[in-house]
């Protein structure tokens, strides 16, 4: 019997070893799993895309009908992105009715500067077409800005706005 | 006893490959063969009758080494091996190391690095600058600056060229680090002096892409986005 146990001693010398390896890797492929893709994809893709609808509807607006241009910048923007954007537009309400201005943003391009839990920077790369009634589309013009977004309750709303 | 020892000494240098490890432990199992052989043990741990432990050195020795005792070191060698390896996977693929963004983090300090200098130029020292530029490249871009540094040398001493840029903004907007290529877009303030004029403060947009070379990332293309493109 005991020359049985003294033989199985290497045998479990290996098989202890073995063990902590199977151990091991599992853990290790979780850790990486985790915390690797779905950081970027996921996350950026929600954020470059809540930031580009956002620009696009608080940054365009028609003559006629600047108030929904108003309720959107309501629900993208907070903070002192909603105080910026409230004296800029002042002026923009005063004076679109009169002369009859439309404006058009596009976004260009979108990219996550920077993304930490709920926080994230994007760049973006807008374009804005001015249009008068009656006359012929206007030449676009570029604009780059630094958004700084934040995670409230599920959605990503703009809480600053850079030009860069 | 010739097993502990080995196995300190080896220990104890870093640079022991997985190779020696797999040696060193074959070593270690054939010395013990060596001591085991001798019958003056100093044992009695087990307390057991001296004439006992007389009568079993023998056949200790050939379990130990021969038959499966053979084959079960050969299983710990194995073993052994095989957590050296896995435990180097882990540790050079660990994210805790770079943290998860360490990657993204080296494309967007390069790619910041290498965008302003091809978007910067001394005009006191230019063939600098365009060692610079070349510095910053690679691939397609890189083969195009070489051809072209002749005829940029002449443009920028005609004009009297001088460029100071500033990246103000940059994300990396796709990144594959098993193919080492990544896309990046960029805003870039240029203060532009032609000669005897004054400055004059210019926006720039670019898309970039780069590429991962033995001396880090460098620039593989570089475009700027147009207005109004569709």
């Amino acid at each position: 019997m005991r020359r049985v146990l003294r033989l199985y001693r290497p045998f479990a010398v290996a098989v202890g070893l073995v063990l902590v390896g199977l151990v091991l890797h599992p853990v290790a492929d979780r850790v990486r799993g985790d915390e690797r893709p779905a950081f970027d994809d996921v996350a950026a893709a929600e954020v470059t895309g809540a930031v580009s609808r956002g620009l696009v509807a608080v940054f365009s607006y028609e003559a006629g009908d600047v108030a929904a241009t108003e309720r959107a910048a309501a629900e993208v923007l907070q903070g002192p992105a909603l105080r910026q954007y409230r004296v800029l537009f002042g002026q923009v309400k005063r004076q679109a009715p009169g002369q009859r201005v439309t404006l058009v943003t596009r976004v260009v391009r979108a990219g996550v500067v920077s993304l930490v839990g709920a926080d994230a920077r994007v760049l973006v790369f807008l374009d804005q077409t001015a249009t008068r009634a009656g006359e012929p589309v206007g030449t676009p013009a570029a604009a780059q800005l630094v958004v700084t977004a934040r995670r409230v309750q599920g959605r990503w709303t703009i809480q600053e706005l850079r030009a860069v | 006893m010739g097993v502990k020892r080995e196995a300190v000494v080896r220990g104890g240098d870093e640079k022991n490959g997985a190779d020696e490890a797999v040696e060193s432990a074959w070593r270690g199992a054939l010395r013990a063969e060596g001591e085991e052989a001798r019958p003056a043990r100093k044992g009695g741990a087990r307390g057991e009758p001296a004439g006992v432990r007389r009568a079993r050195t023998r056949p200790r020795t050939r379990t130990l080494l021969a038959g499966w005792g053979l084959v079960g070191w050969g299983v710990v060698v194995a073993a052994f091996v095989f957590l050296v390896g896995s435990g180097w996977a882990a540790w050079r693929d660990d994210p805790g190391v770079q943290g998860p963004s360490g990657g993204r983090a080296a494309v967007l300090q390069a790619a910041e690095r290498h965008i302003a200098t091809l978007n910067s130029m001394d005009g006191a020292h230019v063939d600098a600058g365009l060692r610079g530029w070349l510095d910053a490249t690679t691939g397609a871009l890189h083969t195009q600056l070489r051809g072209d540094e002749a005829s940029n040398r002449r443009k920028i001493g005609a004009s009297g060229t001088d460029a100071d840029a500033r990246v103000t903004g940059a994300a990396v907007t796709s990144l594959d680090e098993a193919a080492g290529k990544a896309e990046v877009i960029a805003a870039v303030q240029v203060r532009l002096t032609l000669r005897g004029g004054e400055p004059t403060m210019q926006r720039k947009r670019f898309a970039a892409e780069l590429v991962r070379t033995p001396q880090g990332w460098k620039l593989a293309a570089l475009a700027s986005v147009p207005v109004g493109a569709r």
